[in-house]
């Protein structure tokens, strides 16, 4: 008995490592990352950003994108938490990956980080397109821009440019400023202007375009201007997150940076910082929020009813917490909405936070009865959609819950009273008077 | 011809005038009580033109109870009025009681419709 309880306390103690290694509800940072490379020397360019990643707690597994024994899953369960593809001209992965594979992998609500790069392939391209982003069909195309380049370009053909257009979201990009331009030389793409899940973080200046930068142009380019999006993110419905950037040398060690036309040079570029900021948000570490369940109850009690009156005071309340990282903390913001839904909103209003994450408000009943939900709809850039719905029905008066005088009608209740008294005292005058 | 007219009704008011006056007092105090009933009434269906019938019942209650007192008085009258020939042989103590146990039915049912 002692020997049989004693192994499985071992076998278990071995165990409960691995329930930490992969994201779960609680811990929502991702763990396990898979960096798929098309040249083992991004390694070493790239090494900034991967130590970044191994310093902040990411187990990184390095591997050829085309080596033949890449899997996601196994046994049905995903292996990996978050993908990193550094292998823009890759045609073929290797293994059990493909497009659909890593179009299964978003789905499951595991993250992606994707880079394309001047010689873009047309799997890139697809699993690209899968989100949203369409690249530059032409595939000699680069960015180019004639005011916004980069005075440290060697090539002299303004490919290498000094992007500063970035999106304004502390969630995104950290609280911190990102003060230098962000080097880019890679190719444009632009997003699907009806998908409303994706959009730009850095964009292009309104003097850019998209050529072969060793040709001459024979007509007007097709991708000009601010439609360029340099490096672009998708928040899908289930959360999961995508980045999609044009560039590879983005993401490498660089240093040094002065954009044409200004008189600032700053001794680091933005790319650091930029491209920290943004991995933090992929891999959850920030802009995760989690709500406990909706409480509501009348004014005056604390447990739930099943059914509301009509004009009934009631309050509401919800708890929303912010994954900071390393712990739950409470969401301060003021735009958190509440509705009380029946085919349409009938009440609207703002929910009001205090310091511990509780938001909460109060309000009527509206004068209508039937089946109304209680509803959250939060839907900020950068932050997980919260969609939390919780349904109530609602009844009219019962008989006995109606006023009892009706204030219209007291001239009546009046006149019956004083014919009754005038009766009376008739009847005296008639049968007394002399 | 527009002088006569004018004539005739004023002769016509100061004969009923002269007449009314020399009825006897109880039937006087009846058209007492039958004037202020319908006057209570109009009062009533005055303030339902102007804010509406919303209450219908307790509107129709009120009217009703002043009506049905003023009708029930005017019965009275006509049975205890000695002119007349038709109710000779009742006794006007008859008809009283006959007019207060009506009343008390009129107006529970009154009260029971007022709401």
């Amino acid at each position: 008995m002692m020997n049989l309880s004693r192994s499985v306390a071992l076998i278990s103690l071995f165990l409960l490592p691995l329930l930490s290694f992969s994201f779960s509800v609680d811990n929502p940072t991702d763990r396990r990352v898979l960096v798929l490379l098309d040249d083992l020397s991004l390694k070493s360019s790239h090494s900034i950003f991967f130590n970044n990643l191994k310093s902040r707690g990411f187990d990184l597994d390095f591997k050829l994108a085309d080596d033949s024994k890449l899997a996601l899953q196994r046994y049905g369960q995903y292996l990996f938490d978050g993908l990193i593809i550094f292998a823009p001209s890759t045609e073929r992965l290797g293994g059990s990956l493909d497009s659909k594979s890593i179009a299964d992998f978003v789905d499951s609500g595991r993250d992606l980080i994707l880079s394309a790069d001047t010689s873009a392939s047309d799997l890139i391209r697809g699993i690209a397109t899968e989100c949203g982003v369409d690249f530059d069909e032409d595939s000699s195309a680069m960015v180019i821009d004639h005011t916004s380049f980069s005075v440290s370009d060697v090539d002299g053909d303004h490919t290498l440019i000094a992007a500063d257009d970035l999106v304004k979201s502390d969630v995104i990009l950290g609280k911190a400023k990102i003060e230098a331009p962000v080097l880019f030389r890679g190719v444009a793409h632009s997003l699907n202007p009806t998908n409303n899940l994706v959009f730009k973080v850095l964009s292009a200046s309104p003097s850019a375009y998209s050529a072969n930068p060793s040709s001459k142009l024979s007509s007007p380019p097709q991708l000009t201007g601010s439609a360029i999006s340099l490096v672009s993110v998708m928040q899908a419905r289930n959360n999961a997150r995508v980045v999609i950037s044009g560039s590879l040398q983005l993401f490498s060690d660089r240093s040094g940076v002065q954009k044409a036309g200004s008189q600032n040079q700053y001794e680091k570029s933005g790319n650091e910082q930029f491209v920290t900021e943004l991995s933090k948000w992929v891999f959850h570490e920030r802009g995760h929020l989690k709500a406990g369940s909706l409480v509501h109850h009348r004014v005056g009690e604390t447990d739930e009813p099943a059914i509301y009156r009509i004009k009934d005071d009631l309050e509401f309340s919800v708890e929303i917490y912010e994954w900071s990282g390393k712990s739950w903390e409470p969401y301060v913001a003021n735009d958190v909405q509440v509705q009380f839904y029946m085919m349409s909103p009938y009440v609207l209003k703002t929910l009001s936070a205090d310091k511990k994450g509780l938001f909460h408000t109060s309000f009527k009943v509206p004068d209508v009865y039937g089946v109304f939900q209680f509803k959250v709809e939060y839907e900020k850039l950068g932050y997980t959609t919260l969609s939390l719905s919780k349904q109530i029905p609602v009844r009219p008066y019962r008989h006995n819950e109606y006023e009892r005088f009706i204030p219209t009608a007291y001239p009546y209740y009046g006149a019956c009273f004083t014919t009754m008294a005038g009766f009376f005292v008739f009847s005296f005058v008639y049968l007394y008077h002399k | 011809m527009v002088k006569s007219t004018t004539k005739d009704a004023q002769d016509l008011f100061h004969s009923l005038r002269s007449t009314y006056v020399a009825t006897p007092t109880n039937l006087k105090i009846i058209d007492l009580y039958v004037c202020f009933a319908v006057f209570t009434a109009l009062i009533q269906v005055a303030y339902m033109a102007l804010v509406g019938s919303f209450p219908f019942n307790s509107f129709l209650s009120g009217v009703l109870s002043c009506i049905g007192t003023a009708v029930l008085a005017v019965c009275l009258r006509i049975q205890v009025n000695k002119e007349n020939k038709e109710f000779k042989d009742l006794a006007p103590e008859r008809a009283f009681a006959d007019f207060v146990l009506c009343n008390l039915v009129l107006h529970l049912v009154i009260i029971n419709f007022l709401g």
